[in-house]
């Protein structure tokens, strides 16, 4: 459910705790990941305007898409970035990451370009994003900057985490994730990937790193590779527009929430409806089970209750011996399918009774042989 | 020691004395070994007594879960409770932090667990033929608890372990997130360890070594594989020679399925642990006390030194339950009874005969 995760990022961290992070993943066949980022930054946007979340601002690093995207976007939204008390920041990762231009300009090769008339307010060109601890200062500045001290805190919403693979190792990407989260001041983080750009590791990290993780699947699979099919070309154009929306949460006592959506992709932005059909989601986990040996207490009290044969001799009543075929007080006890293995037992107004079934009723009474003869319950 | 030594093979190892008193912290088995307690009482029950001295023990974490937490708690602070030195390595920048979340004993001792040990019910109640004939013999048996209370404590995960158990001559921390190699913790390790050698000689004192998230993604060397599994074989090694107990976590999705099941077979004592899917109506109906538990704990591999007898445990995964979410405890599995009517529960049941998970944690 896209909403239960935009009101965890919205909610934030608890004192003492990591800041809850989210990974939007996507793939060719679904790419809708980009769409999803946007949804949940300018659902997180409204909710800092609003000040209903804990975080106080925002900090958006844009690797993929220029600041003035951003800027449209949230326009488009009814969010207007450069009066909104400056709340938002972008980090601007895009125009010149590693810093060419400038080079290009002390090499003397060509004169400088007229920037473009970018928004300096809240654009700020970072220049080297090959060093993982100096973006991760940039960030950490940004939003200090926007929040003051104290204990405001900010979020943080990574455009691709692709690009920044591009340009650092796995090791330090995944350390600037861990330490933005661990950062007193971070309220919440999220970043987009694209699974099939890397391998299988870097997307098994970034999972490891994030407490929710959001996947886009095709909702119809093609059937064969062919893909000059006509059948497989409308099922991908299909696939274009829906598709499946999983997201598993990590909650903090240790379980792991499972949920699925549909996605639809429109000309005014992304909807999300419940699944038309069930999807089985059970993961196949099924452990070694045992049958229960062990008594409640509600059994074992009843259980004490039951008057063993010849406990109750020497009370002063006249002792009877049972021959088994008499049958005893009607039992409510009903035979289980179930092993649960109990002492035969009855709850029956606060006596156990013990039930016995005699082996066979077509012997004789009385015969010599008969080791039943002494039973007394 | 209350705990009897049952002679389990004909080859007995020669005590010369009898076992000598190290204190409430360790306890002797059979073969010669002795034992630390992990911190959880029904983990040492399963594994035959606890942690035994020179073993490596490793922890397969859950990427989904963070249970491995517990466990690493609980084995730490019933080292500082029993006054073990601990060295302790985290991806943390600040390990330290991570003290003040170590749980502290249980204050009351009538938090028993309901599980009464079956042998020792206490009255037996036979139906005796001729009970009649003689008077009431009562046969109580004293629990013979009191000595187990010392070398395991029950822990309270919402009371933090007091001040005064964390000061530095006990607790060494390491930060191995920015060392771009293995060796900084390698020499660290092997001066702690070089403090508990092991002789003939009766035991003074225990150490405890504990890494959290040994291949965590964010240190430098992570994907030194090869590195990393000649740090563990070492490690073991020194710890095999030292009177300590080496406890390492680590996330096996990260590794690659070569180095992962490398790393298994280091390991003297395998463990791991698993999520479970939250409201998920098949396994509530399949396990009873669903509602409780907040993970699975598999136990893969018990270590055996000094013996070639392995262990066979009756059930291999257990539920991890947190009582009054506060108390942690294991249980085995049990099935949910069955509603008579439906006939159809054994057919969706029956995969139940593999154990866990598969894939790499098949052992």
């Amino acid at each position: 459910m896209a909403e239960s995760i935009c009101r965890a990022l919205r909610d934030g961290a608890l004192e003492g705790e990591h800041a809850p992070a989210l990974t939007i993943k996507d793939s060719i066949a679904s790419p809708f990941g980009f769409h999803v980022f946007c949804h949940v930054l300018s659902q997180l946007s409204s909710f800092i305007l609003a000040g209903k979340s804990q975080s106080g601002g925002l900090v958006v690093v844009s690797f993929s898409r220029s600041p003035s995207f951003y800027l449209e976007l949230l326009k488009n939204k009814g969010i207007d970035v450069v009066s909104s008390d400056k709340r938002i920041q972008i980090l601007d990762c895009y125009s010149d990451p590693l810093g060419w231009k400038d080079r290009l300009i002390e090499a003397g090769n060509f004169t400088a370009l007229s920037h473009e008339a970018s928004n300096s307010s809240t654009a700020n060109v970072l220049k080297d994003v090959k060093h993982m601890d100096k973006l991760y200062n940039s960030i950490v500045e940004r939003g200090k900057g926007l929040i003051g001290g104290g204990k405001n805190r900010f979020s943080v919403a990574i455009d691709s985490v692709d690009e920044m693979s591009r340009h650092a190792s796995t090791s330090s990407v995944a350390g600037l994730l861990s330490n933005l989260r661990s950062h007193d001041q971070v309220s919440s983080i999220f970043w987009l990937l694209h699974s099939d750009l890397h391998e299988a590791r870097v997307a098994a990290v970034l999972e490891y790193l994030s407490s929710m993780v959001t996947s886009l699947e095709p909702l119809h699979q093609p059937a064969n590779g062919h893909r000059g099919d006509l059948e497989n070309l409308s099922l991908i154009e299909h696939n274009l527009k829906k598709g499946k929306f999983h997201v598993r949460i990590k909650r903090r006592n240790g379980r792991v929430r499972v949920m699925s959506e549909e996605v639809h992709i429109e000309q005014s932005g992304i909807s999300f409806t419940s699944l038309s059909s069930e999807g089985a989601i059970n993961q196949g986990l099924v452990p070694k089970v045992q049958f229960s040996l062990e008594l409640s207490e509600k059994e074992r009290i009843d259980r004490a209750n039951v008057v063993l044969p010849f406990e109750h001799q020497g009370n002063g009543k006249p002792i009877q011996i049972y021959d088994g075929r008499r049958s005893l007080a009607d039992s409510k006890h009903e035979r289980q399918v179930a092993a649960t293995e109990k002492v035969q037992t009855n709850e029956d107004s606060g006596g156990g009774e013990i039930i016995y079934f005699r082996d066979s009723d077509d012997e004789m009474p009385d015969s010599d042989e008969d080791p039943d003869d002494d039973l007394d319950i | 020691m209350a705990a009897a030594k049952t002679r389990t093979s004909s080859f007995s190892r020669n005590i010369s004395a009898a076992a000598p008193s190290q204190g409430p912290g360790l306890k002797c088995g059979p073969n010669g070994t002795v034992f630390l307690s992990s911190g959880i009482s029904d983990l040492d029950k399963i594994l035959g007594g606890g942690f035994p001295l020179g073993s490596l023990v490793m922890v397969m974490e859950d990427a989904e879960a963070p249970h491995h937490m517990l466990l690493l708690r609980n084995f730490m602070s019933q080292g500082l409770v029993h006054n073990q030195p601990l060295l302790y390595a985290s991806p943390a920048i600040d390990p330290r932090g991570f003290l003040g979340t170590l749980p502290s004993p249980a204050a009351s001792k009538d938090e028993k667990s309901h599980k009464h040990d079956p042998d020792q019910e206490k009255g037996l109640r036979i139906a005796w033929q001729y009970k009649k004939y003689f008077g009431e013999s009562q046969l109580n048996f004293d629990g013979q608890r009191d000595g187990k209370h010392e070398y395991s404590n029950e822990f309270d995960l919402r009371k933090p372990l007091e001040r005064h158990f964390l000061s530095a001559q006990r607790v060494d921390c390491v930060s191995i997130q920015d060392s771009p190699n293995l060796s900084a913790l390698q020499d660290r390790s092997a001066t702690f360890l070089s403090q508990y050698p092991r002789n003939d000689g009766s035991i003074s004192c225990a150490g405890r070594i504990a890494i959290q998230s040994f291949s965590a993604p964010q240190c430098a060397y992570s994907n030194m594989e090869w590195d990393m599994l000649s740090f563990i074989r070492s490690l073991k090694s020194m710890v095999r020679s030292s009177n300590a107990v080496a406890l390492i976590t680590f996330p096996p999705s990260l590794l690659s399925p070569s180095f992962c099941k490398r790393w298994q077979h280091m390991a003297d004592t395998l463990l791991s642990v698993k999520a479970i899917p939250d409201e998920d109506k098949e396994l509530s109906q399949l396990l009873t006390g669903y509602q409780d538990m907040v993970g699975f704990l598999n136990v893969h591999k018990v270590a055996r030194i000094n013996t070639q007898v392995p262990v066979i445990l009756d059930a291999t995964t257990f539920s991890i339950k947190l009582q009054k979410r506060r108390f942690l405890v294991l249980e085995c599995l049990n099935q949910a009874p069955v509603d008579g009517s439906s006939g159809t529960s054994y057919g969706t049941s029956g995969s139940c005969s593999g154990s866990s998970k598969t894939g790499n944690l098949d052992f």
